[in-house]
Formats: C-alpha cells, structure tokens, sequence
C-alpha cells in the first residue's frame, strides 16, 4: 500500500528503537503497540458549522519485563532521544516493582491474520475536502429540515491509521484502516417541553454509499428526539418492562462481560468459576458471541493488543458459558490460552475486554411477544436509553430511563419523564427472562442485541 | 519553556489573522496494586502544539507534536486552510473575541516542584502497603484495589491579541476499593480524593490508612444493607452528593455553549432559580481549598480564571463562558476554556464548582428531620439540558424522627435540577470539596473538583416498588 509507505517506515523504525534500547538497558523481553492517525474534521455546534481541523500523529508505547516485573512507559514522539529516554524509563519502572509471576510477553503463535475483512478502502483514503464538507451538509440539512430540533454538536471525521504491535520474541503486527464517522447530539424543543439529549454515532470504512448511509441515519436520528416530544405520565410498578436493543447492551450485557473478563476471574472478584464453563448459568434464551470481523462495526480488529490473532467467541450458548475472555496475563495466571481479548492502545499496558458483542435473536416477533404480555391494560414501561449506575460486582442496577415510552394494550401512549427503573441483571438474564424479539437491531455501529422483555423491574413514577 | 514561547511568539505574531498557539506538555505516571500485586506501573509524556485561527468569523484548528518552527509553521497554515474553507459554510460569523482577562506571566501553583521530586517508587511503596491494608480489615474482603494517578501539566498560550501565559500545575489521586463477600452477597466500598498539589495534600483531612478503613468498612456495611423502596423523599445530602448536583445538574446546564443550544437555564437569567439559601459558584480558585482538584489560574484561551458566581441568593447570575460565547452574550469571559489535551480545542468547561456554606450544624438539620435519607458516597451521575439528573449513591441511611437508624444499599437520586434547589430549606455550616478525584466528560475529559455543604431538599429515589 502506497498511502501510508512513510508513516509505516517511521513507526517501524521508532518501534525497533524502542525495544532494542529496552533491551540494551537490561530488559528480558520488550513490546511495542505503535499508532499513527491522520484526521480531517467538520464540526458542528448550535445549529451551525463550527471548527474544520486537521492534525496527524504517532503514538507509542513500549512494556519490559526484567524477570517478573513489569515497566511501561509512552510517548507520542519520533525523536530518537526522547524514544530512548521512554525506553530507559519503562526499564527503570520495572527496576523497582514487585514480582508478579502473571506478566509475560509471549512469542508469536502466528502472525498471520485470517483477513475475513478489510480494513482500508483506497477510495475513502482519498476522498476530498470538498467531498466532505457536502457530507456534512447534507447531514445537517436533514438533521435541521424540522425546526423543533436543537443540534448540541455533530462532527463527521475521516480518518486513516495504522496500528502495529510488535515484540522481541518474535511477534509483528501491523493494520491500516480507513474511516469516516459521523456523529450528532442534540434534542427537541416545542414550547416549554425539551426533551432530554440524545447522541448517535457511526462507522463506515467503505466510501460506496457513505451519503445515503449518512443521509438516513440522521433523518433517524431527527425522528426518534422528535418522538420524544410527546411526553406523558408513568405509573409506579413492579413488574414486565420492555428493553430496547440499546438498554440491553448497556444495562445487561455490560455487566455479564465484567464477569467474563479474565483478569477479573483470576482475582477471584467474577461471580463465576473457570469450572463453571459448561454450565447453564443464564437462561437458555442467551446466545451471546463477540466476533471482531464486521468491519461496519467500530471494533474491527484482526489482532489484539498483544498481536494474537482475534477470533470469533462463543461466550453464552443456550445459556451455557462457553468461554472467558483472555489476554495473556489472566491465561498464564488461569493455565488458558489466550483467546485474543487484549484491548487498548499505546497508552497503557494490555487489558481485557470484548470486540463486537451479538446478543442472538429469539423465536418470536415483537408484536407477538407484546400480545402474549400479562399487563396490558395496566400499562408498561419500554426502556429506550438510561443514564444510571450498574453495580458490575452485585448486578444491581438504578436509574432514570430517557427517551423511553409508555405502552398499554399493546399501543404507544407517550414519552415519559422522570421514571426511575431498579432491577438486578442477573436476575433479568436467568428467571426474569421472558422472551427475546426475532429483530435484532446494531446500535451505534457497536453491539447487536434484540428486544428483551424483562419481568421483577421495579418502576418507580416522578 | 520561555524559549520555547519565545519562539512559538515569534511564529504567532506573524500570523495573517487571528490566532492562539497552546503548547501543553503532560507527564503523567499511574500505579494500581490489587490483591498484592502491582497490576499497572507507567508513566506517560505527551506533548505538542494546537493552533486556532480565525478567518472569516470561522474557526480552523491543527495541532502537531513536531516543536520545529518548520512544524509549527505548517500546523498554522493548515489551521488557516481549515479556517478559510469553514468561512464557506458558516450562517452566522464569530463576533470579534473580548480581550478583558487575557493574562501575560508565569502562573504556578503550589506543590508542583514537591510532587515531582518524590520519587515514584516511594509512591508505590506507599499504594501497595495501603492496599493491604484494606484486605487485611476483615476476612470478608475478598479483593482490593489502590490506584494512584498523577499529571503534570505545563503550557503556554500566547495569542495575536496580547496574552502570553506560561503555568504549570500538578494533579494527583488515590482511590481505595474494597469488595467484601459473604453467603454470596458481594458488596463494593470505595474512597476517593484528587487534588491539585504535592503528594501530602491528599491526606490533609484523611490519612491514607483511614481513607482504607473507610472503604472497607463500607464494603462489609453495605453487605447485610438491604434495598431500600423509591419515591419523592427528603433528602440530606453530602458535600460530595452536593457537588454532583453543582456540577452535573446546574453547572452544565448554565454552559453558555448548552445555553446557545436550548438548555433550560436559557432566559433565565435575573429569574429566581433556587431557594435563597442557595449561592452557587464555578471558581478557578477556592478560599480555604488552595488544592482543589480542579485549580487553575489561567485558562486554555489565556483568560484569567476568576469566582462566577452563577447563583446569587436563589437567583440566576451568570453563564460559564469562554471568549466566543462572552462575545455572543456581550460579557467578560469567565476562564472557562479547557482543553484536555494539546490536539483538542477548548471547550466550556468548570473548574471548581459548590454552594456556600449556611449557618446551620449538620447535626441540627438531622435532628430537625422527621423522615428521610442521609445520602453519602456519590457513584457518578449525569444530567440533561432540561436539568433532570441522575446520581448514583453508594450510602444512603434512614433518618427516623431526627435520628439516623439503619443503612440501606446504593440507590439512584433523580430530579430536575431547580425544582431540587428550590426545595432546599437548610444548609450546613460543614464544607467541603469532595469531588477532586472525578473526571467530567465533554468529548473531552476534564480535571474538576465540586462540593459544599450538606444541604436538605425533596427528589427522588429510586428503589424497589412492592
């Protein structure tokens, strides 16, 4: 690839720096993650354009190991004397941490990446400024084309990037990607009544259709605030409330992640055993599988933060754990492999985490699960977004829903305000599990879940 | 660093329009032990330059980490060329900037030089003896965590208009986490504190061994907590609870940007928005908290920071401005313009924000309650432009006939954020900031602090229904 020649010359070159002065400083082993991102960005702000930017940059980051201690240190330089200082530094961290007999840094196993995607589109590497800014126009224009509509911020960005994870046993890993993510936030006026904010985001690494993608998701976005604007009362209940997509990823499955995170299995804080892998341990409706290979979704990613190759993993079959999430650390301390789940970028040492999470759908339609509903006539809450607090430890959950309506038999009433819901997610995704939507829906180019209907939700009324 | 301004000045002032240059350096070093081992032990170094024009009533931006004037003069054409190319699109043009404020010196807050002299492994020598100490509280805990953060941060804006301000500041934080299990049940308690300063300005009113005792103890408390039931309730809450109110549910709503946008703290100004108990302030600096969290004396624009006082007696005062929307309003800035890091604009943002301290003890208000809540131990929150908030508590305890009777586990408080204020009928004496270890989100992080006294009003709770 012609594009990025230089800047990938320059991170490779900085990146061998880095680890051959860690090594003559008297590290073991070292590795590098090296990044470099090239942007052009059109923002806007209270209904009009507001700043167009430009900037480019390296970042790297380089961890040692002398024995079982570990240093990391960062920079977002390219001069050598600066690498070599961060290089000395990371050794001399090292020099006075404890033992941890969990670090490591490990020889590739492969360091060929199954590309079932691709990550850079040539023609969205080149696409113009003018090109740009007409997206952003028509962005705007469709967002502004209802006058009750009150536009906080919106940015649309191009990008393009490497990504490279290198080590001295052996690994090497290097990706390029391309982008353009638009992003609004905003909400809806109409007299005295404002709704709350809501925000959007999206990813597209193909330049074929960016328009239109643009175009549609923002007359969505205009809607669903407009939508809004209708509010009503709620009703005080403990019962049936209905999750949306969003609700369930960020309320639900958020959490159950927590407590597959390896890190947090090897410290014993999960509520869940590495000998509860095959077990049923939420209802059988849940079949949840973290793929990074759609590259639509923001989390794209062939490798991981350590360089091992990412796959697909089935985390919940029928309700039964399949699988943890590991990075090399918590595999070394739980005698597993790691199954590409290191995250995070040259900032900081390698963590745990997921890529792109699919919650599976059911067997049902929405309209045939709203019909099947004990509580029609009383009334229920359907949870469209939530700003509250999720105790990943307990499960517990507490907060305000926002954007979120009020049904009764089986029709839209209103929007409601000042509703508080209280639940427990474990409880939700075991017995308080009442049935799952068909239509599944990806929410910000992020995870994919289906409609959750969801029984033992406290509702408390303003 | 005056070398380097010197010749970021000189590039500057050649400039063909408007322009500000803001070079930030950050140093910055994190330490985290759990269970006994040091799970993170690194240090960071970021620098560059950010370049902002004004051409045309229209904003271009480019930032580089190349320090050369070769860099730094190709970081201003592009933000010209980004400039120029807005104009095109603009409807309604940028105001000429106000100069009231804008600052020419060196600004230095206290306990920089002491921070960075201490050296890190005494810090982590420090985290991990803290640590065990929480696990080794009661056989009930089952992990620990102590994570220590620390910035330092230098930076020169110089603009075409006359400012030229060199400062240098330093943050840092601790926070304790203790999580206790029992039959099953797992409960977490945590204690926090940031401040801007030396490493000894973190334990001025707690050491850090309490700052342990205090998170494990909470932790092995809320374990037999049972949940408590939601609707409107009085309430009495914490300085730290109190804090999350100034800043989440009033302070970003009276943002002049989120007011330009539609928030409900628009045309408002002059009209009685709280009870007269109520005089609320965004400051650069606090009287008797030299280190709070969110200390500054300059802001990213080169505005000096200064006390905006936002509420006055239950009455709307002012907005939080930077040097755009001061032109919109026809005010003097606020020093409100924060950039996190040198390749991001400044935005609106606050500093350190709280309610003044009233005339009444604490222990007077709780026994003048007949029924209610005292809520303790903030979990985070967020709020609307409407000012319907949300916070987490981690504590929250029954108040019987003016006396405090039994703990419940964490609840959510929820409310619009005037109605709340209007409600409010006592005040402590007891002040403090208590949010110095907090983060606000705004695109971009920001180092704030916020708190005050404990002060009793009516919201909601939310908790189980029957």
């Amino acid at each position: 690839m012609e594009s990025l020649k230089k800047e990938r010359h320059q991170l490779e070159n900085a990146s061998s720096k880095l680890i051959s002065e860690a090594l003559k400083a008297g590290a073991d082993s070292a590795e590098v993650c090296g990044t470099f991102g090239q942007k052009t960005r059109i923002s806007l702000e209270k209904q009009d354009f507001h700043l167009a930017s430009s900037d480019d940059g390296y970042q790297f980051g380089v961890r040692v190991l002398k024995g079982q201690r570990q240093g990391y240190a960062s920079c977002n330089s390219l001069d050598s004397k600066e690498l070599k200082e961060v290089a000395l530094r990371a050794v001399e961290i090292a020099g006075f941490s404890p033992d941890n007999p969990y670090f490591s840094i490990q020889s590739a196993t492969s360091n060929k990446t199954e590309h079932p995607v691709e990550l850079w589109d040539e023609a969205l590497s080149h696409i113009s400024l003018q090109t740009q800014k007409d997206w952003i126009q028509w962005m705007a224009k469709e967002m502004l084309k209802d006058k009750r509509i009150r536009l906080n911020e919106g940015n649309l960005e191009l990008g393009r990037g490497l990504y490279l994870v290198t080590n001295s046993k052996g690994t090497h890993q290097i990706e390029t990607d391309s982008h353009c993510t638009w992003s609004l936030m905003g909400m809806a006026a109409e007299g005295n009544e404002i709704t709350s904010f809501d925000y959007f985001s999206q990813i597209s690494r193909k330049a074929q259709g960016i328009g239109d993608k643009i175009i549609k998701t923002s007359a969505q976005f205009r809607d669903s605030l407009l939508k809004n604007l209708k509010t009503g009362p709620a009703k005080s209940y403990c019962g049936v409330v209905i999750f949306s997509p969003r609700a369930v990823l960020d309320i639900l499955i958020d959490s159950i992640i927590y407590h597959l995170n390896g890190r947090v299995l090897l410290e014993g804080s999960s509520r869940w055993k590495l000998e509860d892998t095959g077990k049923v341990l939420l209802n059988p409706a849940i079949e949840l599988v973290d793929s990074p290979f759609d590259s639509e979704r923001f989390s794209c990613v062939l490798f991981d933060r350590e360089g091992t190759p990412t796959q697909e993993s089935v985390l919940f079959s029928q309700g039964v754990l399949k699988t943890f999430l590991f990075d090399h650390y918590s595999a070394k301390g739980l005698h597993q492999s790691s199954n590409g789940h290191a995250v995070g970028g040259p900032s900081g040492p390698p963590t745990v985490g997921s890529h792109s999470l699919s919650l599976k759908s059911g067997r049902e339609s929405l309209s045939q699960l709203l019909k099947s509903l004990p509580q029609q006539n009383q009334g229920i809450l359907w949870v469209n977004r939530y700003s509250g607090q999720t105790d990943p430890v307990t499960g517990d959950f507490s907060g305000v829903v926002k954007g979120s309506e009020w049904w009764e038999n089986g029709e839209f009433q209103h929007c409601v305000k000042e509703t508080l819901i209280s639940g427990n997610v474990f409880d939700c995704l075991g017995k308080g599990l009442l049935g799952l939507s068909r239509e599944t829906q990806i929410v910000d180019c992020s995870g994919e879940s289906p409609t959750a209907f969801l029984d033992g939700i406290s509702v408390t009324a303003g | 660093m005056k070398d380097l301004a010197d010749r970021i000045e000189k590039i500057i002032l050649n400039s063909p329009v408007w322009t500000e240059a803001r070079f930030h350096r950050r140093r910055s070093q994190s330490l985290q032990v759990q269970k006994g081992l040091v799970k993170q032990a690194k240090s960071n170094l970021t620098e560059g330059v950010g370049i902002r024009c004004l051409v045309d009533g229209a904003w271009g931006f480019s930032s580089t980490s190349d320090l050369s004037s070769a860099g730094l003069e190709k970081a201003l054409k592009l933000a010209i060329e980004c400039a120029k190319s807005l104009s095109q699109m603009k409807k309604s043009a940028v105001k000429s900037l106000p100069d009231q404020g804008l600052s020419r010196g060196e600004f230095k807050l206290e306990g920089y030089e002491a921070l960075l002299q201490m050296p890190l492994e005494r810090k982590l020598a420090a985290v991990i003896e803290a640590e065990q100490n929480v696990r080794n509280r009661s056989k009930t805990i089952q992990t620990a965590v102590c994570g220590y953060n620390e910035q330092f941060e230098d930076k020169i804006v110089i603009t075409t208009d006359g400012a030229r301000a060199v400062s240098q500041l330093a943050r840092n934080e601790i926070r304790l986490s203790a999580i206790a299990s029992e039959n099953g049940e797992m409960a977490e308690g945590q204690h926090t504190v940031g401040r801007t300063g030396s490493w000894d300005c973190l334990f001025t009113e707690n050491s850090i061994l309490e700052m342990g005792e205090s998170a494990a103890k909470l932790a092995v408390d809320l374990l037999k907590a049972p949940k408590l039931p939601g609707g409107l309730s009085t309430l009495i809450l914490s300085p730290a609870m109190v804090g999350l109110l100034c800043h989440e549910a009033i302070g970003h709503t009276v943002e002049a940007d989120f007011v330009l946008s539609g928030s409900v703290a628009q045309g408002k100004l002059g009209h009685t928005v709280a009870s007269p108990l109520i005089t609320l302030c965004d400051a650069g600096t606090v009287h008797n908290s030299p280190h709070a969290g969110g200390a500054l004396l300059v802001d990213d624009e080169g505005v000096a920071t200064q006390n905006t006082v936002i509420i006055k007696d239950g009455i709307l005062n002012s907005y939080l401005h930077n040097r755009e929307s001061a032109a919109t309003f026809g005010v003097a800035p606020t020093g409100n313009a924060r950039a996190w890091l040198y390749q991001d604009e400044p935005l609106i943002r606050m500093r350190n924000t709280f309610i003044l301290p009233g005339q009444t003890q604490l222990q007077q208000i709780i026994e003048s309650t007949e029924n209610g809540y005292l809520v303790d131990c903030p979990l985070g929150g967020q709020a609307d432009a409407t000012g319907e908030f949300m916070f987490g508590a981690q504590k929250v305890m029954k108040i019987e006939k003016g006396k405090i009777s039994r703990m419940y586990r964490g609840a959510t408080i929820s409310g619009q954020a005037f109605a709340v204020l209007s409600s409010v009928d006592a005040v402590s004496k007891e002040f403090h900031l208590d949010l110095g270890a907090g983060y606000c989100g705004k695109g971009q992080p920001a180092k704030v602090d916020a708190g005050g006294p404990y002060i009793r009003c009516k919201a909601m709770i939310g908790g189980v229904q029957d």
